[in-house]
């Protein structure tokens, strides 16, 4: 035999395989930077296109301070004094540069409203709005997992139809709606939770808890429908896949194959849908600061917005953009985690 | 295959549904059996009576005309925020596929800040900021929903793109327009349609929120999320007056997320394939 | 291992079988076993056989005859909707039918081991194939992690992984076919069980990896006295392991017995014509002789209908680990000519046919069709050279490579429909030609491919590169998912094709069998090089390269007998 075939048994079906000797930890490193690097070079860009989005908004608006600050008689020349003070007859692109450097300081601008910086109003009333989103999310995410592997194992059954039925019923329950009936059965009927008012955790972290639990509970609803049904059709999909049927044959606990294995793969599409809500959370949040008075940011931009109080308006859009992304960032790390098949390049 | 979808039951009653409010979209005006905006400072706040079959608001007006000619402005502005949303999605969804690289990388990113946008908070900015009317509303909603069908219309391309079929096409000397038309509009369509009846759901539920909050409202005509929002100032008089404009709502949206989910089960009809 | 002759108590002429229950020897017996699915629609029926311990029983048929599914029964894995109707299996003592989940647990993996076509598929794709076999130790031998650790990576290096510790951390989409099934094979006999069932376990790998992986099946069932049943639709794997061979069709068994006795002699018809099927394309046949070689019919040959000149391409698939490069390929193709292409996966036998068709640009080297140049075409040259439709292409899986929303004749007449010529009554003519040509009743123009078999969908296929009138077609694994009847069919077609119209072809393959029986000439691919390429007859009786060696040995045959000694005649290296 030549020597050219003096290979080991199985080498023929060895493909050639670059960078097979290193070792374990390096790889992991190597890999986790350039998911990194990928993960920046798509955040960056997707950022300052929603930012630019969000200035070209208020530019386009036309409103400017001048109304408030000199009132509807002004003249001509005096709206032009005052915008030329704020720097609103740079061309479109200076402003938005300045506006990016500005934030990037720390400076978000002061309210035409009353003149107070923007960044203080909105960390005055984040904590409101993240604590709703957050308790809803936290909520959402629980119940509908719950829900959403329930359905799946025991699927065709009564539980299955019950979680489908639900989750049906439920996407076509705007918040305000469900709010609206929870409000009437555990505020007005059974007078368990206040309707009205916040408390921060600061203050007492029980009545926080009682103030938070509607709103959350509205905001809530959406993304158990959604997470229920997108999880259910997940792990349908991956219990019908051959490597269930090698981890029965290998003799695995059905527990240890659902959520070891099941899970694992199967959960891809309920943390695209998850990621995909959270920005819409973060909207919803007007409204149930609206109808809960509740001093968030959501209630404070739809205010600012009718009042054409623009910085305020802007500012608390780019707050909203960096948590969205800072979400959307996570979750694609978890599900690269999850599943590193998903990290392969095409 | 597409006939075969009306057999499920929720299916059919999902279509009765979405029939009836079309219908009521666009007659209710004249089916309203009272003016929807006279107020009646005589009658107030009353239940349901011969005369006012869902009582009356706190301005003596009769609600069931008011929702009867709401339907035609909450209605129609979802249509409207579904065509925009259509119109600025689909196509550039397709032709994104075969663009150049850095072109396609640069669109998507387009796509993905506006996706990033918080929907209702940045729906009534635009809304209010803009002039605050049910247009500017529908505009708004439009341009936030572009991104859905976007990516639906390229996904669905393409999985047809990478097809071997397309290849073979290609090798026979298909041009890339006569492969859209042969084979890729064929493909997008159907996922495109349930795009469009879900959407048309999700934007029915937040031109409802919307006027609720009172943004894109024109006082004094009826939309049904500005009903439930009076409603919900006089709850305490009349706590089952958010009950009808909630019903239809919900009825609604709830029709048409089914008739989405009824055209993708159908549109997914596997059937086994013989080795 | 060497077994007297089992007596399977049950005649081999078709009648009903008498259920072998009481057999002590047996490790397994299936007694009248039947299957039943949605609608009370019988799959199989009365089927009985054991197997005796430390046996080997290989259970041949076609798709669609109930072997697998008959497996499945055995290891309690019936789809949803499937159920055994009738019958009993047992294990040793046990009762199968009907086992409780608990009960099953303390049988699987411990006692009964399986596995199976397309191994990769069979690994959590997120998981570590290491931690995984880890995973399968812990479950079923009860080891902490550290002794499971060592244990996995002595297992990988038994059975034949080179480098244990690099695999152990790769992921199964990372893995060759044959690296995966070893994988498996490894986490199958980790626990020591008495029982491995091989589903078509070499079915979808290259000659010689199946050749390594069935010397490995029997290498570990010597060393730990394994009972093996070996499911497949090649007769000649079946042939080279099993002791005892049971011939399924349509759900029942139509013939049993020693392997050697059933088949070289066989008493059923339809055993007969399985290993008529196998014989008619395989190195073996006889016909090879008969055919003129080309260089033997002309003396001052014509130019050469396609030249490809010191070639060199590379082409990176997405699906697959690494890129396949080719360096320096010369072929020559003439008029009516068959050039059969073999080289094992990752050789670059699609790279050649992609950079013919100008899906590949070549770094170097010329591709010349009639004497002009067609490599390195682009754009509007390239399209002009494919509306041409000299050069037609099949490709691998007819299902992915039709319209699965067209109908058969659509896409068949795409071509035409494409180059815009004919009227839509000539196209629809010409439809009904081809598909009489291809042998396909002109009724299937109205099918779905969903509708037609994998063998009349590989028909169809072809008519659609055949209705364009090519003058060169390039096929890719033609028959490679066909079972044996299937294919015949279309090798036939082929052949009449390169005989009656003169159409020239070149025809990849990683069965050699298949590329004999039809080619004139076979061009071995070995990493990117070809190493051999001669006249079909002369390749097989003297090969001349040492991989042409290793190829040819590799191959499977039919009448071999067993050693002495019990062990394959396989290339050991």
């Amino acid at each position: 035999m030549s020597t050219v075939f003096e290979n080991p048994i199985g080498a023929a079906d060895n493909p050639v395989q670059p960078g097979i000797a290193r070792s374990g930890h390096v790889l992991r490193i190597t890999a986790a930077l350039r998911f990194l690097w990928a993960t920046l070079l798509v955040a960056v860009p997707i950022f300052l296109g929603a930012t630019l989005i969000t200035f070209l908004l208020g530019h386009a608006s036309g409103l400017d301070p001048a109304a408030g600050i000199a009132g509807d008689a002004a003249s001509p020349e005096v709206v032009a004094r005052i915008r030329a003070q704020f720097g609103l007859d740079r061309p479109v692109i200076v402003q938005y540069i300045a506006w990016m450097a500005g934030i990037a300081r720390g400076d978000f601008g002061t309210s035409w409203f009353n003149g107070v910086p923007v960044l203080l109003l909105i960390t005055q009333r984040l904590p409101v709005s993240l604590s709703i989103a957050g308790a809803a999310l936290l909520i959402g995410a629980t119940v509908g997992t719950l829900l959403g592997i329930a359905a799946a194992v025991w699927r065709g059954r009564l539980i299955d139809r019950a979680v489908t039925g639900f989750a049906s019923v439920a996407s076509a329950l705007p918040p305000f709606v469900v709010a609206i009936v929870l409000i009437l059965v555990l505020s007005l009927w059974l007078n368990l939770l206040p309707s009205a008012g916040y408390i921060p955790f600061s203050d007492d972290p029980a009545g926080w808890l009682r103030v938070i639990a509607i709103p959350a509970m509205a905001l809530s609803v959406e993304v158990i429908a959604d997470l229920a049904r997108q999880l259910r059709t997940g792990l349908v999909a991956a219990l019908s896949e051959n490597y269930v049927t090698g981890a029965i044959v290998r003799g695995l606990s059905p527990r240890r194959i659902l959520f070891v294995h099941v899970l694992r793969n199967g959960a891809g599409p309920a943390l695209s849908i998850l990621s995909v809500r959270i920005p819409m959370l973060i909207g919803a949040s007007v409204v149930t600061e609206t109808i809960f008075t509740m001093p968030g940011i959501g209630k404070m931009a739809a205010d600012s917005a009718l009042r054409g109080d623009v910085p305020v308006v802007e500012g608390t859009l780019v707050v909203s953009i960096v948590i969205v992304l800072l979400c959307s960032i996570l979750v694609n790390a978890l599900i690269a985690v999850l599943q590193p098949a998903s990290r392969r390049r095409g | 295959m597409k006939t075969g979808f009306l057999r499920g039951r929720s299916a059919s009653v999902a279509l009765a549904i979405v029939i009836a409010v079309a219908i009521l979209a666009a007659f209710g005006r004249w089916l309203a059996p009272q003016d929807p905006i006279a107020q009646n400072p005589y009658a107030m706040l009353q239940g349901p009576s011969a005369a006012h079959w869902l009582g009356t608001d706190a301005f003596g007006r009769d609600v069931l005309s008011r929702l009867l000619a709401g339907a035609s402005s909450s209605v129609l502005a979802s249509v409207f925020s579904v065509v925009i949303g259509l119109v600025f999605g689909v196509v550039p969804g397709m032709v994104s596929v075969f663009l150049d690289r850095r072109i396609e990388w640069l669109s998507l990113r387009f796509i993905d800040a506006l996706m990033t946008l918080p929907f209702l908070v940045f729906a009534i900015a635009m809304t209010a900021m803009l002039g605050n009317g049910l247009i500017q509303a529908m505009f708004a909603v439009g341009i936030l929903i572009t991104p859905a069908f976007y990516r639906v219309s390229r996904a669905a391309t393409l999985s047809v793109v990478n097809s071997d079929y397309i290849e073979a096409a290609r090798l026979m000397g298909a041009s890339t327009t006569s492969l859209i038309r042969r084979h890729v509009v064929r493909k997008v369509l159907p996922p495109v349609a349930v795009a469009i009846a879900s959407m048309m759901g999700a934007c029915l539920s937040i031109v409802a929120s919307l006027t609720f909050l009172g943004i894109g409202v024109m006082p004094p005509n009826p939309t049904w999320g500005g009903v439930l929002a009076t409603d919900l100032t006089t709850l305490y008089e009349r706590p089952l007056g958010p009950l009808a404009p909630g019903l239809l709502i919900v009825a609604t949206v709830w029709a048409l997320n089914a008739l989405a989910d009824a055209l993708r089960d159908a549109d997914a009809c596997p059937q086994k394939v013989r080795k | 291992m060497n077994q007297p002759a089992t007596i399977l108590t049950f005649p081999t002429r078709g009648a009903r079988p008498v259920t072998p229950l009481e057999d002590p020897t047996a490790l397994l017996t299936v007694g009248d076993l039947g299957i039943a699915g949605g609608g009370g629609r019988e799959l199989v029926r009365g089927v009985s056989f054991s197997v005796p311990k430390g046996g080997t029983l290989g259970i041949v048929g076609e798709s669609g005859s109930g072997k697998s599914l008959t497996c499945r029964a055995i290891l309690g894995l019936l789809p949803d909707g499937l159920k055994v109707r009738s019958g009993a299996i047992r294990y040793g003592e046990q009762d199968l039918v009907g086992l409780s989940p608990p009960g099953w647990r303390a049988l699987r993996g411990i006692h009964l081991a399986a596995v199976f076509q397309d191994p990769g598929s069979y690994l959590n794709p997120s998981i570590s194939v290491g931690a995984q076999l880890v995973e399968a130790l812990r479950a079923t031998l009860k080891l902490d992690r550290v002794a499971a650790e060592d244990r996995a990576i002595t297992l990988l290096k038994r059975v034949g992984l080179a480098e244990a510790e690099a695999v152990y951390r790769k992921y199964p989409f990372e893995l060759s076919g044959g690296m995966a099934q070893r994988v498996l094979i490894a986490i199958a006999v980790s626990a020591n069980p008495q029982l491995l069932i091989a589903d078509e376990a070499t079915t979808a790998l290259d000659a010689m990896v199946q050749a390594e992986v069935l010397n490995l099946l029997d290498d570990l069932r010597r060393e730990q006295g394994l009972t093996l049943i070996l499911v497949s639709h090649d007769l000649a794997v079946v042939s080279k392991v099993c002791d005892q061979v049971v011939v399924m069709r349509a759900g029942s068994i139509v013939e049993a017995g020693p392997a050697r006795t059933v088949l070289s002699d066989p008493a059923h018809d339809y055993t007969r014509s399985l290993i008529d099927s196998h014989h008619r394309y395989s190195i073996d046949d006889g016909d090879l002789t008969s055919r003129p070689t080309a260089a033997a019919a002309e003396p001052q040959r014509v130019p050469a209908l396609l030249k490809i000149d010191s070639l060199h391409a590379s082409y990176r698939r997405s699906s697959h680990p690494s890129s396949s490069v080719l360096h320096g390929i010369d072929i020559e193709l003439d008029k009516g000519e068959i050039l059969g292409l073999i080289g094992e996966t990752g050789s670059g036998k699609t790279t050649i046919l992609r950079s013919i068709l100008g899906l590949v640009t070549p770094h170097s080297g010329t591709i010349s069709f009639r004497g002009k140049e067609i490599s390195g075409l682009r754009g509007r040259a390239l399209r002009a050279l494919r509306l041409s439709s000299d050069i037609q292409y099949v490709h691998q899986d007819p299902l992915r490579s039709l319209d699965p929303d067209l109908p058969i004749g659509a896409s068949i007449a795409e071509g035409l429909d494409i180059k815009g010529e004919l009227s839509r009554h000539e196209r629809a003519e010409r439809v009904v030609v081809t598909l009489e040509a291809v042998g396909l009743d002109p009724a299937f123009a109205a099918r779905r491919p969903r509708d037609l078999s994998g063998g009349q969908r590989q028909r169809a296929v072809i008519a659609r590169a055949l209705i364009l009138d090519p003058a060169i077609l390039l096929l890719d694994e033609p028959v490679s998912a066909l079972d044996a009847v299937s294919r015949t069919h279309v090798l036939d077609l082929m052949r009449d094709l390169a005989r009656d119209r003169g159409i020239a072809q070149i025809f990849i393959s990683h069965d050699l069998g298949s590329i004999a029986g039809i080619a004139d000439r076979v061009a071995v691919l070995y990493q990117g090089r070809i190493v051999e390429s001669r006249p079909t007859r002369e390749l097989i009786d003297q090969p001349a390269h040492p991989y042409t060696r290793r190829l040819l040995d590799s191959v499977l045959r039919l009448e071999d007998d067993r050693p002495a000694d019990g062990r394959l005649a396989l290339p050991t290296n």
